[in-house]
């Protein structure tokens, strides 16, 4: 890839060619501790797209430069790693950080000091910081994720859904809301009980659980709690439905777990947009068939500041957030690739970036107003996709 | 650049207020406290809470939030009185982790997991990042002038004395008739006092608290910290605390100069590097940089005590 970047710089003509002060870009990811595994992935993403930006002669005839610190997936470590970025490195967007923790912890730096920030952390008050506008996320909130799956629940039929939910953030509010979905599609949320997820046996809640006689229980938890919570389900002689989130209910939960016990488990995941061209080019060059959604989003969000930066003519953190909204939704033309939508932008037309994670509108406070999501079912010991939409 | 190294250095200050407290309750009395992250949250939410809810002024909050971790540790010190070495290590790391855990599950009071954000700083807002940076910078040096100061009194005091008796052989300081429990517990609750003001000053200059930020991860950099500088020694504390932030900072530069390595592999090799230079410190100093030096006091000949020598 550098030596690619190389010779184009050398063979464009030499207006084309980076000049001028650099732009500076960080990218803070959790390439060590427990986001460890979707870090690296990330990362190499935002690195291909500026790479691809820098490739095509930069932005406005600038290069962009981007500095990487890893989160450990500490908020300590998070921190001292962005006032790195913001005090040494000068980057004017910080994009990618995982947990919302980080986030949250990492965030006032980026807005006290005007640089935008962009993340993949769902939980509901991330956007409720007062952030001045200095923050959008690619993930979809919890309101926007458990509206989905209580839309997929009324359309399953489900009369009686019972929640039994690790202790998370979102664990309460996605049960208020929830119960808020049912009760507008004519159903309901009879009962909820919300666990420590450390726990080696949950017979007692579910017990509580099965008193209330409920046909569907979402399983709102992670894998290693949600597997023991099966299995004492279908020892306990529950016949309903099950659902859970696809992050928890995995492959590596399926391998653990007899066919019989997984068997009919719906699972709802918000999805990239699986068939989009900028999807394909993502997997093609990271390598991978399937991609998680935080690589996808990484990809977007370097998209999205490098195309904000074009559309301002202006570096700074606080261009990039006055100018974001212009270019990543409205009435311009559609591109799914950073390279075209810069020539679109160099040619003074509007564009609109539709990318590998989903449509990236975002509402005022930042959140994404709409992304796909990927519905499935375990049959027989294997995932099958119901729908995608 | 100099802001960075600024607020590295708060950090650094504030790092060096929790190995002081752990030097009372480590270095001088031979406590082994693997719970001091749990006295630096309990300061931390007991200042936040107090400014942010009650609205109260931040100096109230960071002595209450001082005195708060003091009586936590005194609680724990006095249920813990009779454990003595692991069993004590063990049953002060899990009193962290309840602190940690209780903090995500109070919701009511402690906004869970979520964290408490938007803790008022000393003119946040009102001056720019820069200067907010300075003035805390100022406002840590200043309270750790005073904490090693005020340590080193009772340090060379006879108080001091009776807890290096104590650590190194409580049985006789009982047979000298110094109530053991007694000056356990004191020294206890002082060193936690002190973590828990590092605690409550890290959540006004940070401006956020969470449980994910209070993991033991953090204890282990502090023990690391005061093992580093010279156990017992106050200034070895400061100095430890200090070091061991410049390695973890300075591996994000060196690093960035290997070529060919893929992002990951440079936070690996990071947290190698860090590893090694401790490994490498505590290789060619095994009593830290600063090695514990025990005051002299010039006596008759005769009457010259056998001084054990501080490992």
């Amino acid at each position: 890839m550098g030596t690619a970047a190389a010779v184009t710089a050398l063979a464009a003509p030499s207006i084309v060619r980076a000049q001028g002060e650099p732009i500076r870009l960080g990218a803070l990811n959790p390439l060590t501790g427990a986001g460890g595994s979707y870090g690296p992935t990330m990362r190499k993403a935002i690195e291909g797209v500026v790479d691809r930006v820098n490739a095509a002669g930069g932005i406005n005839g600038r290069k962009v430069e981007l500095a990487g610190e890893d989160t450990q997936t500490n908020p300590d470590a998070a921190v001292r790693a962005a006032r790195k970025l913001i005090d040494v490195d000068k980057v004017s967007a910080i994009m990618g950080t995982w947990a919302s923790a980080c986030t949250t912890a990492v965030a006032p730096l980026c807005w006290e000091s005007k640089v935008f920030l962009t993340t993949v952390s769902g939980s509901d008050t991330i956007t409720k910081l007062p952030h001045q506008g200095y923050l959008v996320r690619t993930q979809p909130n919890t309101h926007l994720q458990i509206g989905r799956l209580g839309e997929f629940l009324l359309e399953l039929g489900s009369k009686k859904v019972f929640v039994l939910a690790a202790q998370t953030p979102f664990a309460l509010p996605s049960q208020e809301r929830l119960g808020e979905v049912l009760k507008a599609g004519g159903s309901e949320l009879i009962g909820g009980v919300i666990y420590d997820k450390d726990k080696t046996t949950f017979r007692s809640e579910i017990d509580q659980a099965l008193k209330a006689n409920p046909d569907m229980i979402y399983l709102n938890g992670y894998t290693p709690d949600v597997t023991i919570v099966m299995r004492e389900l279908y020892k306990a002689g529950y016949e309903g439905g099950k659902i859970g989130q696809a992050y928890a209910v995995n492959k590596k939960l399926l391998e653990s777990l007899p066919a019989d016990v997984t068997e009919g488990c719906y699972t709802v995941a918000p999805s990239p947009s699986v068939n989009s061209a900028a999807y394909k080019r993502l997997a093609e060059f990271l390598g991978k068939p399937d991609l998680d959604p935080y690589s996808c989003q990484c990809n977007d969000q370097a998209s999205l500041v490098c195309l904000a930066i074009a559309k301002a003519g202006d570096a700074s953190g606080t261009a990039i957030k006055d100018a974001v909204r212009k270019i990543s939704q409205g009435p311009g033309e559609k591109v799914d690739d950073v390279v075209d939508g810069l020539k679109l932008l160099a040619a003074g037309k509007d564009i609109n970036y539709e990318g590998a994670s989903g449509a990236c509108d975002f509402d005022d406070i930042g959140d994404i107003l709409t992304t796909n999501f990927r519905y499935e079912q375990v049959q027989k010991g294997a995932f099958k996709t119901l729908k995608v939409g | 650049m100099e802001n960075y190294i600024v607020a590295m250095l708060v950090f650094a200050g504030l790092y060096g207020l929790m190995a002081l407290g752990l030097n009372v309750v480590w270095g001088m009395a031979g406590m082994i406290n693997l719970g001091l992250v749990g006295f630096f949250a309990f300061g931390a939410y007991v200042s936040a809470l107090l400014t942010k809810v009650l609205g109260l002024p931040i100096w109230f909050g960071v002595v209450a939030g001082a005195a708060g971790a003091a009586a936590a540790g005194m609680v724990v010190a006095m249920v813990t009185a009779k454990l003595r070495g692991d069993y004590l290590a063990i049953v002060t790391l899990g009193f962290s982790e309840v602190i940690r855990i209780t903090a995500s599950n109070e919701i009511w009071l402690t906004n869970g997991t979520d964290g408490i954000s938007g803790i008022p700083g000393p003119l946040r807002g009102q001056v720019t990042p820069e200067a907010f940076n300075l003035i805390f910078l100022a406002l840590v040096a200043v309270v750790v002038a005073i904490v090693v100061f005020l340590l080193q009194r009772v340090r060379h005091a006879p108080y001091g004395r009776v807890l290096r008796a104590i650590r190194d052989d409580d049985q006789v300081a009982a047979v000298a008739g110094k109530t053991v429990i007694r000056f356990k517990v004191e020294a206890f609750a002082l060193g936690c006092a002190v973590i828990g003001l590092s605690g409550a000053l890290y959540g006004h200059y940070t401006s956020y608290i969470a449980p994910d930020g209070f993991v033991p991860l953090i204890t282990i950099y502090i023990v690391l910290a005061l093992t580093a500088g010279g156990t017992g020694n106050n200034y070895g504390a400061v100095v430890g605390s200090v070091l061991v932030v410049f390695f973890m900072e300075s591996t994000r530069f060196l690093t960035e100069v290997v070529p060919g390595l893929q992002a990951v592999q440079v936070a690996a090799l990071r947290e190698m590097l860090i590893g090694g230079a401790l490994i490498v410190i505590m290789r060619l100093r095994p009593g830290g940089l600063l090695p514990e030096r025990l005051p002299r006091i010039d006596l008759p000949e005769s009457n010259l005590p056998q001084e054990k020598k501080a490992t």
